[in-house]
């Protein structure tokens, strides 16, 4: 008797790899959209009293810190829906920046104080990040972060998901740049409001255009389209690109290393 | 170059597992129809007793024993499988391999010995593990074939 040899499926292994590759990465893409969607839709909804209180105070006792908040309120005031309770602290690097962190809490490092020379420079750095706050991002970042981790964690385990984890701590604070350019107009539109001009707002960017380089760079646009940018938003509002710049408060002067 | 490290290789192991383990199974595969067919006319059965008119002059315990190892494609396609469920395809021809070896050399064996037949024949697996690989055990499985060779009576 012949075998029959039909203990063996005759169809091709790579047909199986193909079919199951796709399927499992089409399962994958519905579940991580989903997923993405409820992030989305909790931001939105999450009120920021809530947010406040699950993330606590991570600001320290810094001297500026005081007149920091104090402009934060100033320019937050022209925030109609505005409900966080700022908290603004400062952050000792070399490295000039600023960072939103969810709850309402704003960080500007040592060496972004010791760059500016003026309050307008000063009040639209502290805009866009209140732009990036107004907009909920740093908790989408946080949401996404997480999804991220367990994502990995399901599909890989532990130490996949330690490598994700610190991915999403760099996600934190790197925004698209739709959530960057709203984070922008937000800001000029405050700075706006609160001088009656937009001068100064984009002098920081030059400078550091011409730097070319440092933190900021490494976690924001490039600078030169984003003074065009902000140049020709602030013509089609009708701001003037002109005024009076205010000079820092005492408290911010830089003080000689 | 972590990405290079971290999908280049198991996409090299994959391509290695798939053309090396394919050739190694037609391979097998030919040489298992070559001897099948030697051996066909040795009535093999998994009947306890021979049956009433056999005159059974000698007999002797037969066995034959194969492992086979999972190649890296197939143990993949049969993870990848595990996610949704269904025949794990990459497996059978591992298995079938294994069962038709492992009851050739118990003929062999009998044949080699001058045994006419082999009756009582039982199979059985097991997995073998290799404590290298930490994830998953298996890198192979075992298939014993075991029976009674019985040598008859020449007919006057």
């Amino acid at each position: 008797m012949e075998p029959l040899e039909n203990n063996v499926s005759p169809e091709s292994p790579l047909a199986e790899l193909a079919t199951l590759l796709l399927g499992i990465a089409l399962i994958g893409l519905g579940i991580l959209a989903a997923a993405w969607l409820a992030v989305e839709v909790s931001v939105r909804w999450l009120p920021p009293e809530w947010e406040q209180r699950v993330f606590p105070d991570a600001t320290n006792g810094d001297p500026r810190a005081r007149a920091l908040g104090a402009l934060a309120e100033r320019l937050a005031r022209h925030w109609p829906e505005h409900s966080y309770r700022l908290r603004v602290g400062v952050l000792e690097a070399d490295e000039a920046n600023a960072f939103a962190l969810p709850g309402g809490q704003l960080l500007v490092t040592t060496a972004l104080l010791a760059g500016v020379r003026s309050e307008n420079e000063l009040a639209f750095v502290l805009a866009h990040e209140l732009g990036h706050v107004a907009g909920r991002d740093p908790l989408r970042a946080l949401g996404r972060g997480l999804l991220v981790s367990l994502v990995m964690a399901a599909i890989g385990g532990a130490e996949e998901a330690r490598v994700a984890a610190s991915a999403a701590e760099l996600g934190e604070r790197t925004y698209s740049r739709e959530q960057e350019s709203a984070a922008d107009r937000f800001a000029l539109g405050l700075v706006a409001a609160e001088y009656g001009h937009v001068a100064g707002a984009t002098d920081f960017f030059r400078r550091v255009a011409d730097d070319a380089g440092g933190g900021w760079l490494a976690t924001h646009p490039a600078s030169a389209d984003r003074v065009a940018e902000l140049e020709r938003l602030a013509a089609e509002q009708g701001w003037p690109l002109a005024g009076e710049r205010t000079p820092l408060p005492r408290e911010l002067e830089a003080r000689p290393r | 170059m972590d990405g290079l490290f971290e999908f280049g290789v198991p996409a090299l192991l994959l391509v290695i597992g798939y053309f090396a383990g394919t050739m190694a199974e037609q391979t097998h595969y030919k040489e298992i129809r070559v001897r099948e067919l030697r051996l066909r006319r040795m009535p093999t059965t998994n009947l306890r007793r021979p049956p009433p008119h056999w005159r059974v002059r000698e007999v002797a315990l037969v066995t034959g024993c194969t492992v086979i190892s999972v190649d890296y494609f197939k143990r993949f396609l049969a993870q990848l499988r595990g996610f949704v469920g269904g025949r794990v395809r990459s497996y059978e021809s591992l298995l079938d391999r294994a069962r038709r070896e492992s009851v050739l050399r118990m003929k062999e064996e009998a044949a080699q010995g001058g045994f006419d037949a082999v009756i009582n024949v039982r199979l059985e697996s097991s997995n073998v593990s290799s404590p290298l690989r930490r994830r998953n055990g298996t890198t192979g499985v075992e298939i014993i074939a075991f029976g009674t060779a019985v040598k008859l009576a020449r007919q006057p």
